[in-house]
């Protein structure tokens, strides 16, 4: 199957969306639609691994959930699903977010956001802090492996068993490799003329098409019919 | 095109690089190098250039800079990069997308170009530049060489009259050096003035019109090439320069084998994920020897090197020390890696913590004598991050001898150094293997390698592995090991 190309605007709308409908959401069942909805979303923009795995992690997650509501009682109770109930919140923005970076190219997300009148200074810092999410992981390789050579484990046990140690592990070359790259990273994109203030073009021409407005409109309905019961219209 | 007159310029904190009267004017179609110790200014110069020095830096900045018409400090950054081009030194941090079309379209849509010239001109771009293959690729998937050939596209497609170009070479292996010279000459043939600040000269032998010496940011000399030609070794590396021609060098390198410890090599194989990178890995090595480990990227040195250090599980084979079957915890016991990042290996807030990071109830004394002897004490207190990089070096090799390592792999410790810090390297390395550890380095660096290294093995592409001794008689053969580049270093 091949994948459905969205604007990166819907892929905003749909997140915010995500963001409306888990607030106002009151029962786990529609959480699951929401998050099966995603799912479809997902595997329709290309993203069939992801979208899969996030569904089966939720089902997961929802059943746990469904047998600690029916099996627990009084405190234990009162403290898993106050957990769970968080957890059922972040999960499908979590999902919806992830979706959405990985479908889209940064150049993409720059004129989405130019053409929605955002300013400058949100969509360079934006646009900075998205190509700077996959270093993260690269540096992260390097630094499991310079741990593992000093002895260190870098594992969630060792976050137990020496917390302090690992921490500092982590977080003093992360952190330093951070500032340095994101110096670099500015410089390189100000020596190529990024702070342009004529209106910037893409090489990758973004439309809104079929495929979007619908999008939107399932997204829209799903909101409504929430609002809807929430309020007790339904 | 370019005019310096009567520039002096200081950063703000004080630190390294500030330059003094600066007077010189280059011609259009001029191809310059710039070149000098680590420290000397010349990336300061390059940045006075396109204007990153004062619209990005700040700093106190006298004199007038002209470039292609245009008043440096007067002008907006946008403008200048619409004429003069950047290449920086790291390709890992140059690039904004993760895609390699919207990389080299980059700077034309910030300038807001029209999209159906872009695709257009990037496509031109990767015909001219020899680079279609990379096209529709994501950046983080390339190599280090393919990475900073898409960063050279970047500023290619935007057609400036001026190129400058940082260090471009120190990280890249042979191949891709050479692939960045025939850019270069791509260039001068379209008559476009270039800057370059290297530290590695034998490349731009035949390019370079005329080479700025600089030191502590004064242009000391100026050579025409031929003339730089004629400069001594002795004169050279009195002025911290690199080889410009690969040559016959002196080999002093006359191992001193101990007999233990003995590492033993049988049938290994390495590999991801039981996807085999290399087999049939054989060999031995004794206490005192240097080898140095050659290939081209992704012939699986790395992979080989992390195996050794017991990161990776090798996928089969064994491992012994004096005769003893090393599992992969003991090989991480005795084995340690001093990175090409070293940064991402330092952990603690000073030189001495670091040394005693992870150890149960250090050795104070052990602390302060291996400090002494690697010329760390009067940094004992500083945090690591602060140091130079050649004394980052040091402090990991400190840790190393902190653990008690016997087998030490360096891997590329010479990128972007200059002679001096190139020696000391080598001298590191040197008193290393004297006291009887073995050490590997992983390396392009043909002066590094005929200074030191004792040995060499070669990963080729074709999964053989060649293992030889370096001695004068050999050289031929090695010079063998660098096969695009015979010529270049036999002439």
């Amino acid at each position: 199957m091949k994948a459905v190309k969205f604007d990166p605007r819907t892929k905003i709308a749909l997140l915010l969306f995500c963001i409306l409908c888990t607030t106002f959401s009151g029962t786990l069942e529609l959480q699951l639609i929401l998050t099966f909805m995603i799912a479809v979303f997902g595997l329709l923009a290309g993203k069939y691994k992801y979208a899969v795995l996030g569904l089966v992690c939720y089902g997961v997650l929802w059943g746990t959930s469904q047998l600690i509501l029916q099996s627990l009682t009084g405190i234990w109770q009162a403290m898993f699903a106050a957990f769970f109930a968080l957890v059922h919140k972040v999960y499908p923005c979590g999902m919806m977010s992830g979706i959405m970076i990985g479908s889209t190219k940064i150049s993409e997300f720059m004129v989405a956001l130019y053409r929605l009148h955002m300013p400058r200074s949100i969509v360079i810092p934006f646009a900075v802090m998205m190509r700077y999410v996959p270093v993260v992981f690269e540096d992260w390789q390097y630094i499991k492996d310079a741990m593992k050579m000093r002895d260190v484990t870098p594992s969630i046990k060792g976050l137990f068993t020496n917390p302090s140690m690992t921490v500092e592990c982590v977080y003093v070359p992360l952190m330093m490799a951070a500032s340095k790259t994101a110096d670099e990273l500015s410089i390189a994109s100000v020596a190529r003329g990024i702070e342009n203030p004529n209106p910037r073009s893409s090489l990758i021409e973004i439309h809104f098409c079929v495929q979007d407005w619908l999008a939107v409109f399932v997204f829209l309905a799903f909101f409504m019919t929430t609002l809807a019961l929430r309020g007790g219209f339904i | 095109m370019i005019h310096f007159q009567n520039v002096s310029f200081r950063y703000d904190d004080n630190g390294d690089g500030a330059v003094r009267n600066l007077n010189f004017t280059v011609k259009k179609g001029e191809c310059v190098l710039l070149t000098g110790r680590s420290g000397c200014g010349k990336t300061t110069l390059l940045r006075l250039a396109n204007g990153l020095i004062p619209n990005y830096f700040s700093g106190n900045l006298e004199g007038k800079i002209i470039v292609d018409q245009m008043e440096v400090s007067e002008t907006p950054l946008y403008q200048i990069a619409e004429r003069v081009g950047t290449v920086f030194q790291n390709p890992r941090t140059q690039f904004f997308n993760v895609d390699t079309d919207s990389e080299i379209a980059f700077g034309m849509e910030n300038k807001g170009m029209d999209s159906a010239y872009m695709k257009k001109r990037v496509i031109q771009t990767a015909e001219e530049l020899k680079i279609t293959n990379l096209l529709g690729r994501n950046i983080f998937s390339l190599s280090g060489g393919e990475k900073q050939k898409i960063a050279f596209a970047s500023i290619y497609a935007m057609n400036p009259e001026i190129y400058l170009l940082d260090e471009p070479s120190s990280n890249l292996d042979v191949i891709s050096i050479e692939a960045l010279r025939q850019q270069l000459k791509l260039l001068k043939e379209q008559g476009k003035t270039i800057l370059i600040a290297e530290h590695r000269l034998y490349y731009l032998k035949d390019l370079a019109d005329r080479i700025f010496y600089l030191e502590e940011g004064e242009i000391k000399e100026s050579y025409n090439c031929q003339d730089f030609l004629k400069l001594s070794d002795r004169q050279r590396e009195e002025k911290g320069l690199r080889m410009m021609e690969y040559k016959n060098s002196s080999f002093c390198n006359q191992p001193q084998l101990f007999q233990k410890p003995v590492l033993e090599i049988n049938d290994l194989s390495v590999g991801y994920k039981k996807q085999a990178v290399r087999s049939n890995i054989n060999l031995a090595a004794r206490g005192g020897e240097i080898i140095a480990l050659l290939g081209q990227n992704g012939a699986g040195k790395s992979t080989f090197c992390r195996t050794l250090c017991g990161i990776l599980k090798p996928l089969s084979g064994t491992f012994r020390r004096n005769g003893q079957v090393l599992t992969q915890k003991e090989r991480r016991a005795k084995a340690y890696m001093v990175m090409q990042d070293v940064n991402y290996q330092l952990f603690a807030e000073s030189v001495e913590k670091e040394c005693g990071f992870g150890i149960k109830n250090p050795d104070e004394n052990k602390i302060c004598t291996t400090m002494h002897r690697l010329g760390l004490y009067p940094y004992r207190e500083r945090h690591p991050n602060t140091l130079s990089g050649g004394q980052k070096q040091r402090t990991a090799v400190a840790v190393s001898m902190m653990c008690k390592k016997e087998l030490l792999v360096f891997d590329e410790p010479t990128s972007g150094l200059d002679f001096d810090g190139m020696a000391n390297v080598s001298k590191l390395m040197g008193d290393l293997a004297e006291s009887g550890k073995i050490v590997f380095v992983v390396t392009h660096d043909y002066e590094l390698i005929t200074r030191i290294c004792t040995r060499i093995i070669y990963f080729d592409a074709c999964g053989q592995m060649e293992d030889a001794l370096v001695s004068k008689k050999t050289l031929p053969d090695l010079m063998g090991f660098f096969p695009t580049q015979k010529d270049l270093f036999l002439s």
